[in-house]
């Protein structure tokens, strides 16, 4: 379970006005700005936003990567700056970058992050055999991920992030870059976590795809959480039978669809 | 925070080591490097060391009018010289490097020579060309003694003893022993070994630190219980590790070379047995760990390998300027030579070749000051392998 309450971040950009320019001014950029919600455990919770919202910032916040500027967060009852260790122990991250180790084949790249989580040796390599079977990389897990394809990339990615069985799922936008193919196989993947009962918050930017897989949303613009709830309470909200006319009203402009 | 924890270190170490040692062709290529670059030193100093020699031994002297001294021309036959006689465009060929020197008889040699006046030869060199100097001087050496034989016979015609007019003899001592003569030339051995050490960790510090990020590796790797002061450690060893092989390749390949090249030959009875070998190994340690520590530091500091890569450089010049200290120094060595990171390992690795005793204190430098800059290094590399901004500001 994810509980976060008020959680914001500023970043501080340096600009020079030219090149000879001796002082660069600096600015403050509100990438979120007080963001509350709950993730549920057995429910996926889409964080819904436009390019640029804010959301990549949330999950990096979340996954402890950065530290809040204010407000505090949950992850199971672990504090996200305090118990750092234990958050970190709960999640699993497919994060916005999600690099692999070309020289090292599939199976050595999940394995790492397995001995990683301080699983021993003997347990990362079942574990792996586990998820190689259920993600169907059988005839790639001994080969470097250097001529991986991206879905078979996005695959071990996710492979590496389940390793050590974590309670909470992080994923940003999962589906990115994928074919048909490789993204119905990515929801199938996401179901299965929520029978398994895990917590599963993941961020998107396509519509269907929020329709098709979330038990409840949170749509952030400009960083601000601008409404949380069930996809249907969204439509009652609004007033509006479709999510996507749904999803532009509560943004207020339509540009972030197209960006 | 979470606890240190030495197997997560180490866990960290081996998959880098695994994972650089996988990239053959940068492998490869940092080590073919190192190695080669031994047997080509040596084999370089034969080459040069031979043809000197051989062009001191069999030297051929050029002269002009050398029909008016035809005594001078036998000597010259006697001690071994060839005779060019009457080269055509002399002046232009000394220039162009086509003859080294020249010999030019006055016209009027013979009869000044008759008279008892000082008879004019004069030597036409180039002395900006270092490589006619050894046959200029074994010339201007013929011409002081065959002087000097005759002016001895002048003096004993006249009844005068020739010490007359040698007031004072002048002999020279010199307390150089052979290695150091030979240590001398083979200082280029040093400045190699300490090449080695740098060659060696450029391309993995480079890979483990803006090779991550580029990848987009670091980011995963921070969501898991790791700490970044295990990380920064484990890839300092790693690197490290691939440095140390770059450094043992490039002594193996001088030893090599030297027990192959017959250099004794040359009169350079260069030693480089288990105790040199030993003693460049006991200054080459701490410093192969010292060099990935500082170019992980550097490396560090920029988002990608480009950026990492200019930042590296001023590392790397570093150590190739360093020890132009003590190449380019006339006086004796202040007392902080040894102290200053690069300048000193080249200092001491010059004193093992010349068999010089090596004070502790010289050790204590030489094991101090890498740890010093290591410990500095790693703390810098933990910070910014660990910046949020690093991650943020993309």
């Amino acid at each position: 379970m994810i509980d976060v309450q008020g959680l914001s971040k500023h970043f501080t950009v340096r600009e020079r006005g030219s090149l000879f320019a001796m002082k660069a001014n600096t600015r403050t950029v509100t990438a979120v700005d007080n963001v509350s919600f709950t993730a549920l455990d057995g429910e996926v919770t889409g964080l819904l936003g436009p390019n640029g919202a804010g959301k990549t910032t949330t999950l990096r916040m979340l996954s402890t990567l950065l530290t809040p500027d204010a407000g505090h967060a949950q992850i199971d009852g672990a504090d996200l700056v305090r118990e750092r260790d234990q958050v970190r122990q709960r999640l699993g991250v497919l994060g916005d970058a999600k690099g692999l180790y070309w020289r090292l084949t599939a199976r050595e790249n999940i394995t790492y992050f397995g001995r990683l989580q301080g699983m021993s040796d003997v347990e990362a390599k079942r574990r792996a055999d586990v998820l190689i079977d259920e993600l169907g990389l059988h005839e790639l897990s001994d080969r470097p991920t250097q001529g991986f394809s991206q879905g078979e990339r996005m695959k071990v990615a996710i492979a590496r992030a389940l390793v050590h069985n974590p309670q909470t799922v992080l994923l940003d936008e999962p589906t990115n870059g994928l074919d048909i193919m490789s993204t119905r196989s990515m929801r199938e993947l996401i179901r299965g976590l929520r029978a398994q009962g895990k917590c599963v918050l993941f961020s998107s930017h396509i519509m269907q795809e929020v329709a098709a897989l979330c038990d409840r949303v949170v749509i952030i613009n400009k960083g601000h959480a601008v409404f949380s709830g069930t996809p249907h309470e969204v439509l009652t909200a609004t007033g509006l039978d479709s999510l996507e006319d749904a999803f532009v009203k509560l943004i207020g402009s339509e540009e972030g669809l197209f960006a | 925070m979470s606890a240190f924890s030495l197997s997560r270190l180490l866990l960290v170490a081996r998959k880098e080591l695994l994972d650089l040692l996988r990239d053959r062709k940068s492998i490869f290529w940092a080590l073919f490097t190192v190695v080669i670059s031994g047997p080509l030193v040596v084999g370089l100093l034969y080459f040069v060391g031979k043809t000197v020699s051989d062009r001191i031994e069999k030297v051929t002297a050029p002269i002009v009018n050398a029909q008016f001294a035809p005594d001078f021309v036998r000597f010259l036959e006697r001690r071994g010289v060839k005779i060019d006689a009457d080269p055509a465009d002399y002046e232009a060929r000394v220039k162009s490097g086509d003859l080294d020197a020249v010999l030019v008889v006055d016209p009027g040699y013979a009869e000044s020579l008759g008279n008892g006046r000082s008879a004019k030869i004069t030597l036409v060199t180039l002395s900006s060309r270092d490589g006619s100097a050894p046959i200029a001087g074994r010339l201007s050496r013929e011409l002081r003694i065959y002087a000097e034989m005759i002016g001895n016979e002048r003096m004993i015609l006249r009844g005068i003893a020739p010490a007359v007019a040698r007031p004072l003899q002048v002999e020279e001592l010199d307390l150089a022993t052979a290695e150091q003569r030979s240590a001398r030339l083979l200082q280029v051995m040093s400045f190699y070994a300490l090449f080695a050490g740098l060659m060696g960790a450029i391309a993995a510090a480079l890979d483990v630190t803006a090779g991550e990020r580029e990848r987009q590796t670091l980011e995963p790797l921070l969501t898991t219980p790791v700490a970044v002061s295990e990380l920064a450690i484990g890839k300092w060893l790693a690197v490290s590790m691939i440095n140390l092989l770059a450094v043992t390749a490039s002594l193996v390949g001088f030893l090599i070379a030297l027990q192959v090249v017959p250099l004794g030959k040359l009169g350079l009875p260069f030693n480089f047995g288990v105790r040199e070998f030993a003693g460049f190994m006991a200054v080459l340690v701490p410093f192969a760990f010292m060099v990935p520590a500082v170019l992980l530091a550097f490396g560090a500091a920029g988002k990608t390998a480009k950026e990492a890569q200019s930042s590296l450089s001023v590392g790397v010049s570093m150590v190739g300027l360093l020890p132009l200290i003590s190449i380019f120094r006339q006086t004796k060595a202040p007392w902080w030579d040894t102290w200053v990171p690069v300048n000193g390992q080249y200092a001491v690795l010059s004193k093992v070749l010349r068999a010089e005793t090596i004070l502790r204190l010289d050790w204590l430098a030489m094991w101090a000051v890498p740890a010093l800059i290591c410990g500095i290094a790693l703390y810098v590399f933990t910070q910014r392998l660990g910046d949020e901004k690093m991650l943020a500001g993309r």
